[in-house]
């Protein structure tokens, strides 16, 4: 009956089953929700291929983008550079497709192993130095965004590879469907092997929840958060590879505002920020939330200035919400603060 | 003074002095006067956005809205000042009371479901800025007071009239964690949360204090950038982020809290606004900045925690062996 394991880990293992079953629940339903409201308000726009189409193409990437920052905030980190290693990535590639004439197939290798190596140098910088992920991903940022504009000068690349175009602008089984969808199912269905039935995904998750214990207990961390780095760098590699295939013209600027969307599918999906918890299934459903959501507002011609406001809220409340369940299933470690004190201060 | 060797930026300052020295003989530009108050004028604005990150660092905490507090401030001056013809006086303590209140939500939120201040503060900065935008459609409002353009653009040869707010805020917030016992309690919650818990400090009210200053600084300095921009925009803030954490801890704010050195940020600043300012008159990219100032935050804080052993990391950076830092020396009677 509870299918174990898509939205959370297997029964008991994680614990907490329920809550994130629940959350996962809770998406679908705000997703219904969406969709009626903006059926309702906007007309029937909003349910047509086309429309439908274009939130499929926007969620499969900020799906992925979750899943990037996911792997390393399940870890107990956060990867801040999600837009400094796409920004690398994209211009790379559209170097390598355009400037360079490499076949497509080098070019995407290529462009997956410089999104592996770029972020693994932050991994290996993390445990070299024992400075906080935080900063050591918000130096690299600069670093990389900055960088990717130096060398490219801000040149633009248009690419022609037909198999890109497909990819990003073509239609897979019906024509409400992006084939990018497919991309980011099966980078799921991959994260979720790797969490939920590889020993690997165990020990990122035991890091996240307790370093010290998975330390203990015989895991090599040092080598774990690594591990890591490398895949939440590879799955940005794929977000900007899946980002190029349906833009097409690209430059060195994109990135530049990955940040918060791969913050909202995580979060909003049920990954855990205190880290030793992910939920894969949560993070596509979030990712297609958070994209009907945008598209519906744009439908039902709420100035695009204002764009920026649902997506501060969106995250908020996820965050609260999140909070409040977690306080609701097991008391923190840490004891909150105490109110109580408040009155006690000299001022 | 011998301290004076030991404190983490004076040989950061020697060495910005010395090439800027030799940069003044070697290129004709940037020795000018007027190049001189540019960087000054650049300094003061790094200064002041740094502060605003500072106050927060040093409880512990991160904010990641100090550029959309600082949006929000700057159009409802300029919106004040345009629209509804108020006093510029007016106009301005409306935007810096609209900065307290931003960020007293921040504070609020943070201490109130004890959540970490990054995910709050990146969820409210996002939507601090999405109102800015969405009540100005994006256009920024372009009648600036003369007090605020003279107070941006005036200058005594290379003395820029911006240092002067600058200045104060530096010297006022270096003061009150010095010797205001608020300051001196925030500075207790940021080194040893349990230890000042211990002593009778709420942590709660220390995380709103300093969110609430925060929010402040950030809307005086956003008051400081429209004389400098001569224009009321809503992307104020929107290219803050990595200054604002790059600034403290290049001045040798410590990631985990409990101190707050307000004169190493504002080294710190004149050391940025200067690198910032030899990369253009060298006629390099700006992007060459943006990795310039990465690169820099890594120099800083590796030099600064050469020697020191790692403890229990935390979300913003490992926790230090706690040696017994003024801990509760904060809640001592008044």
């Amino acid at each position: 009956m509870r299918r174990p394991g898509v939205f959370a880990g297997t029964g008991a293992r994680l614990g907490d089953v329920l809550g994130s079953q629940t959350s996962a629940l809770g998406l679908v339903m705000l997703i219904a929700l969406t969709w009626t409201a903006f059926t309702t308000i906007g007309g029937s726009g909003f349910l047509g291929s086309f429309n439908l189409y274009s939130i499929g193409q926007l969620a499969a990437r900020d799906a992925v983008l979750g899943m990037a920052q996911a792997m390393l905030v399940a870890a107990a980190r956060m990867n801040l550079a999600v837009g400094g290693i796409g920004a690398v990535c994209t211009a790379l590639l559209g170097y390598l497709l355009v400037s360079a004439g490499v076949p497509l197939w080098l070019a995407l290798v290529v462009v997956c192993v410089v999104g592996v190596l770029a972020a693994l140098l932050m991994g290996f910088v993390e445990l070299t130095t024992g400075l906080s992920s935080f900063v050591v991903t918000l130096a690299f940022l600069s670093v990389y965004g900055g960088g990717a504009l130096l060398a490219t000068g801000g040149h633009q690349f248009q690419i022609a590879s037909r198999v890109l175009t497909w990819l990003g602008n073509g239609t897979l089984v019906s024509a409400a469907i992006c084939p990018l969808v497919a991309v980011a199912v099966v980078c799921g269905a991959l994260c979720w092997l790797l969490y939920f039935r590889n020993s690997l995904g165990w020990k990122m998750l035991a890091v996240g929840a307790n370093e010290r214990a998975a330390r203990a207990s015989g895991v090599n961390v040092g080598r774990v958060v690594l591990a890591a780095y490398g895949l939440s760098g590879l799955l940005c590699a794929v977000a900007a590879i899946m980002n190029a295939s349906y833009e097409l013209n690209v430059n060195a600027g994109f990135g530049s505002d990955w940040l918060l969307p791969s913050f909202i599918a995580a979060v909003l999906g049920g990954v855990a920020l205190t880290g030793g918890e992910v939920s894969v299934g949560g993070i596509l459903l979030a990712a297609l939330f958070y994209d009907s959501l945008q598209s519906g507002l744009t439908i039902v011609n709420v100035p695009s200035y204002f764009i920026e406001l649902p997506q501060g809220l969106v995250l908020l409340v996820a965050v609260l919400l999140d909070q409040a369940r977690r306080r609701r299933a097991r008391p923190r470690e840490l004891a909150p603060p105490a109110e109580p004190d408040t009155a006690s201060v000299p001022s | 003074m011998k301290r004076l060797l030991s404190v983490q930026w004076v040989p950061l300052l020697a060495a910005t002095a010395i090439a800027g020295i030799v940069l003044g003989f070697a290129t004709k530009q940037f020795g000018t006067a007027f190049n001189i108050y540019t960087i000054l004028q650049t300094t003061a604005i790094y200064a002041a956005i740094g502060l605003s990150q500072m106050v927060v660092l040093a409880v512990a905490d991160m904010s990641l809205a100090v550029g959309g507090i600082a949006a929000l401030a700057t159009i409802v001056v300029g919106g004040l000042y345009e629209a509804q013809h108020w006093p510029i006086g007016a106009a301005i303590a409306a935007g810096m009371a609209l900065g307290l209140a931003c960020g007293l939500v921040n504070g609020f939120i943070i201490a109130g479901m004890n959540l970490s201040g990054f995910i709050v503060t990146l969820a409210t900065g996002t939507a601090f800025t999405g109102i800015a935008y969405g009540v100005t459609s994006s256009i920024p409002y372009s009648e600036i007071p003369p007090v605020l353009v003279s107070l941006g653009q005036g200058r005594v040869s290379f003395f820029s009239y911006l240092l002067l707010p600058a200045i104060a805020m530096t010297v006022a917030v270096g003061a009150g964690f010095r010797w205001l016992p608020i300051g001196r309690s925030l500075l207790a919650v940021g080194g040893n949360r349990e230890a000042a818990l211990l002593s009778g400090i709420s942590r709660a009210r220390a995380i709103i204090v300093a969110h609430a200053l925060s929010g402040l600084l950030a809307a005086i300095t956003a008051v400081m950038y429209v004389g400098v921009l001569q224009s009321a925009t809503p992307a104020t803030g929107g290219e803050w982020l990595i200054i604002s954490f790059a600034v403290p801890i290049i001045g040798g704010t410590a990631l985990v809290g409990g101190e707050a050195p307000a004169a190493g940020c504002f080294v710190a600043a004149i050391v940025l606004a200067a690198i910032n300012d030899v990369l253009i008159v060298l006629n390099v990219n700006t992007e060459a900045v943006e990795m310039a100032e990465g690169l820099l935050i890594f120099a800083a804080v590796i030099s600064g925690k050469l020697g020191q052993s790692v403890g229990r990391p935390t979300l913003i950076g490992p926790k230090l062996p706690q040696v017994a830092r003024s801990g509760g020396e904060g809640s001592g009677m008044p």
